[in-house]
């Protein structure tokens, strides 16, 4: 590894002052899981690597009465553990504990995930679903971004060099709000997704669906809502024909983002299938 | 183990001086910023109980416990270990005095070449030390970032159920 | 869709290196006054547990306490070349080396001992040397190590044992191509996610005859690990090429099964004595993982009535036998 200067400040104007002055040439360090085999491999050479993970400012999981903060370098093992996320948003803890492995998940960062901008996020498409903002701060101020407007382009993070980002929001979702994450993978642990289905239900009495939300993972670029086939299910009463054409819809969808590659012949049925799956597991719940 | 620990710095490298503390013990050593903790682990401080299986975080070979918590030693940055508490294998009971889980590993044939054995060992201590009576998922759960090849991981699983039964 | 499907899968395979290759063994035992003993030999103990049935043996023929043999192998200085550690030869071939060796040293300090008790028909058990008719008439075993020294006898013997068969016919291809052959049947039960083409293995049972479970606890260790190794082979496991460069490079991109992928197993151990095994004991560590792929497959045959002709059984080629296979009627 080429070597670079480190610096691992304690508090948030530190960072941010250092940010400015080195801006271009630095790389942020939380967990280090993706960018210590990045920088063992060589494919990135930073002349500084700053340190985020002893600003106090940057972490913590709280709330308010209305919206969940989540520290930019909350670990995985953070938000599976954390009773807040488990109870407002299960699908985040969900996520988080599907995650790599045990140690991995005691040092991957949410930040980090999201600052990566990799198509195998998991906690990108969870966070899409969430309507998730983005909290950004520079020695200039700081600013919120919807998460959808901060990663649009796959590895292409929308911020500013002098930007890092401290926190993530999360508004608290309505009462009799379902949620569920799943993650079809080649083995039970330190495996990558092949394929992730994030989904927001809730239904009336009468279970006609007034609110579905649905990002697939792993199949585009970029994860996003599929509001195609939130809008098909909207509104109705999910009929098993309407599933059925939803299953097909599903597959179409993603194809049109990504066209068709080698994968597509099992990603486009399966997508479909396991939108089904995950729906169905979400109706019978109760 | 050793106590204090300086480094003479060869004059044409940037090497930055790390406190931290190793097994109970406060420890300083002269690091480069790329070192890994893994690599400092072995090859400054001699304990060469932690293994490097992969050095990119997919096998758990160099699990050690940092502030109580399992971690691949191969994806923290030495100076990212600042003041920070580290406990290795060596750390884990004495040859006089053996772990209730090394004893329990022995017992029940739950090593074989031993190469995983001390990220087992640690990553079972960070699940008794938290959850003193794990069932079977939450055991497999603990250690299902160490990977094994040899044993299939049944005698492993056996054995700390032993080492966390009550009264032990 | 999950479909459920039982499957066996059953082998026999050849111990050593069989169709006269060199199949050789050796060992040095030495005795010395205290009545520990030192035992130099070329196998290779990677963990699967040879050294430990190495010194059983030794102290099962000499009555000694294990604790009392210092064992060095696999080291070119010191010990005798006995072959690498592999077609599960080790427990067969040095394992009857050892007990040779064992044997021939017994016999010397049998006429040691026939000088000081007046016996010949001698018993060496837990420490202990004495005479079959008249157990009175004894001496321990360190005393006697200590009075072959004194009386000049060189207590130290090397043993060789050849496992080397002849070839088979070449124009018929029969004859005893191998000593022995191990047998062994496993069940596999799993469930097949038609939607997904995951295979998920509920249990798998394995018997296996080992002849003579010299170190029970040692055996099922090893079939375990075996079925755990099977378990990846069938489902996960795949080194890519294109243009001859290896696409699988890491351990995050060959998967093996981690410890929330591997099912229940049951171990059963069948010893039918192989007469020319130590002990009647043959050999584990191959046989431990052959059956276990056949087993799967055979269980995803049942579960959906197609064969899987193509390995990983992974979600991809699972997922489309069946809709290619449905696609096709």
């Amino acid at each position: 590894m080429q070597s670079y200067e480190y610096y691992a400040p304690r508090s948030l104007p530190d960072a941010l002052e250092y940010l400015a002055a080195k801006a271009g040439d630095c790389r942020i360090i939380a967990g280090g899981t993706d960018l210590i085999p990045a920088l063992r491999k060589g494919d990135i050479h930073p002349a500084c690597l700053l340190n985020i993970l002893e600003i106090a400012a940057a972490g913590g999981i709280s709330e308010t009465e209305e919206t969940v903060r989540i520290g930019a370098t909350a670990t995985f093992n953070d938000l599976a553990d954390s009773g807040l996320i488990r109870k407002e948003f299960p699908l985040l803890a969900e996520m988080a504990l599907s995650v790599g492995g045990p140690q991995t998940r005691n040092r991957g960062t949410i930040g980090g995930n999201i600052a990566s901008a990799a198509p195998a996020s998991d906690g990108l498409p969870v966070l899409m679903s969430l309507d998730a903002e983005l909290e950004l701060s520079s020695r200039r101020g700081n600013r919120s971004l919807p998460l959808a407007e901060a990663i649009a382009k796959a590895w292409t993070p929308a911020w500013a060099a002098d930007e890092m980002i401290t926190a993530i929001k999360i508004n608290k979702l309505p009462p009799g709000t379902r949620t569920k994450f799943y993650k079809l993978a080649r083995r039970k642990a330190l495996a990558r997704s092949r394929m992730t289905i994030s989904l927001i239900l809730r239904r009336n009495p009468e279970g006609v669906i007034e609110d579905l939300r649905f990002v697939p993972g792993s199949v585009m670029p970029v994860a996003r809502r599929m509001r195609e086939i939130e809008k098909l299910l909207s509104g109705k009463v999910p009929t098993d024909e309407l599933l059925d054409q939803s299953v097909r819809a599903v597959g179409e969808e993603m194809v049109k983002v990504t066209g068709i590659r080698w994968s597509t012949r099992y990603k486009k049925p399966v997508l479909g299938n396991l939108f089904r799956i995950v729906l169905r597991q979400l109706i019978t719940a109760g | 183990m050793r106590a204090v620990r300086k480094v003479v710095m060869a004059e044409d490298q940037v090497k930055t001086v790390l406190k931290m503390i190793v097994n109970g013990d406060p420890v300083e050593v002269a690091v480069d910023p790329t070192w890994t903790l893994l690599r400092v682990i072995r090859e400054e401080l001699i304990l060469t109980g932690t293994k490097e299986g992969c050095g990119i975080g997919d096998c758990g070979a160099c699990t050690v416990l940092l502030d109580g918590k399992p971690v691949n030693s191969c994806l923290v940055l030495a100076l990212q270990a600042e003041g920070k508490e580290v406990r290795t294998i060596e750390g884990l009971g004495t040859e006089e005095n053996l772990d209730p889980l090394q004893e329990s590993f022995i017992e029940y044939g739950a090593v074989q070449c031993g190469f995983c054995t001390p990220g087992m060992l640690i990553s079972a201590r960070a699940l008794l030390d938290k959850n003193p009576h794990p069932t079977t998922e939450e055991i497999k759960l603990a250690i299902s970032g160490n990977l094994c090849r040899c044993t299939g991981y049944v005698k492993i699983i056996q054995a700390i159920q032993k080492a966390a039964q009550p009264g032990q | 869709m999950k479909k459920r499907g039982i499957g066996y899968g059953s082998m026999f395979y050849g111990l050593g290196y069989g169709f006269s290759r060199t199949d050789i063994a050796a060992v040095t035992l030495e005795l010395n006054q205290d009545g520990s003993i030192i035992a130099r030999s070329g196998e290779v103990e990677y963990g699967q547990g040879s050294d430990t049935v190495f010194c059983q043996i030794i102290a099962e023929e000499l009555g000694v306490d294990y604790i009392a043999i210092k064992l060095i192998t696999a080291d070119t200085d010191v010990t005798p070349d006995s072959g690498p550690t592999s077609s599960s030869r080790l427990t067969f071939v040095g394992g009857n080396v050892f007990i040779k060796a064992s044997r021939s040293l017994k016999k010397l300090l049998s006429g040691v001992a026939e000088e000081i008790l007046g016996e010949n028909d001698l018993v060496f058990r837990e420490g202990m040397v004495f005479s079959r008719a008249d157990p009175e008439k004894s001496i321990s075993f360190k005393k006697l190590a200590g009075e072959a020294y004194t009386r000049g006898v060189p207590a130290v013997v090397t043993e060789w044992y050849n496992n080397t068969t002849q070839d088979v016919d070449s124009e018929t291809g029969q004859g005893d191509a191998y000593s022995t052959y191990c047998w062994a049947t496993q069940m596999a039960e799993v469930e097949v996610d038609t939607e997904t083409g995951k295979v998920e293995v509920l249990r798998i049972v394995a018997v296996t005859d080992v002849g003579k479970a010299i170190n029970p606890l040692n055996c099922e260790a090893q079939i375990e690990g075996g079925v755990a190794q099977g378990l990846g082979y069938a489902l996960e496991e795949e080194i890519k090429e294109e243009g001859g460069y290896v696409k699988t490079k890491t351990l995050g991109d060959y998967m093996i099964p981690t410890s929330l992928d591997v099912p229940p197993i049951e171990v059963h151990l069948l010893e039918v004595a192989e007469p020319k095994g130590p002990y009647g004991a043959k050999g584990v560590g191959e046989p431990a993982l052959i059956p276990t792929p056949p087993a799967i497959l055979n269980a995803v045959r049942n579960a959906l009535g197609l064969r899987i002709h193509k390995l990983p059984a992974n979600l991809e080629n699972v997922y489309h036998l069946i809709h290619g296979e449905e696609a096709g009627k």
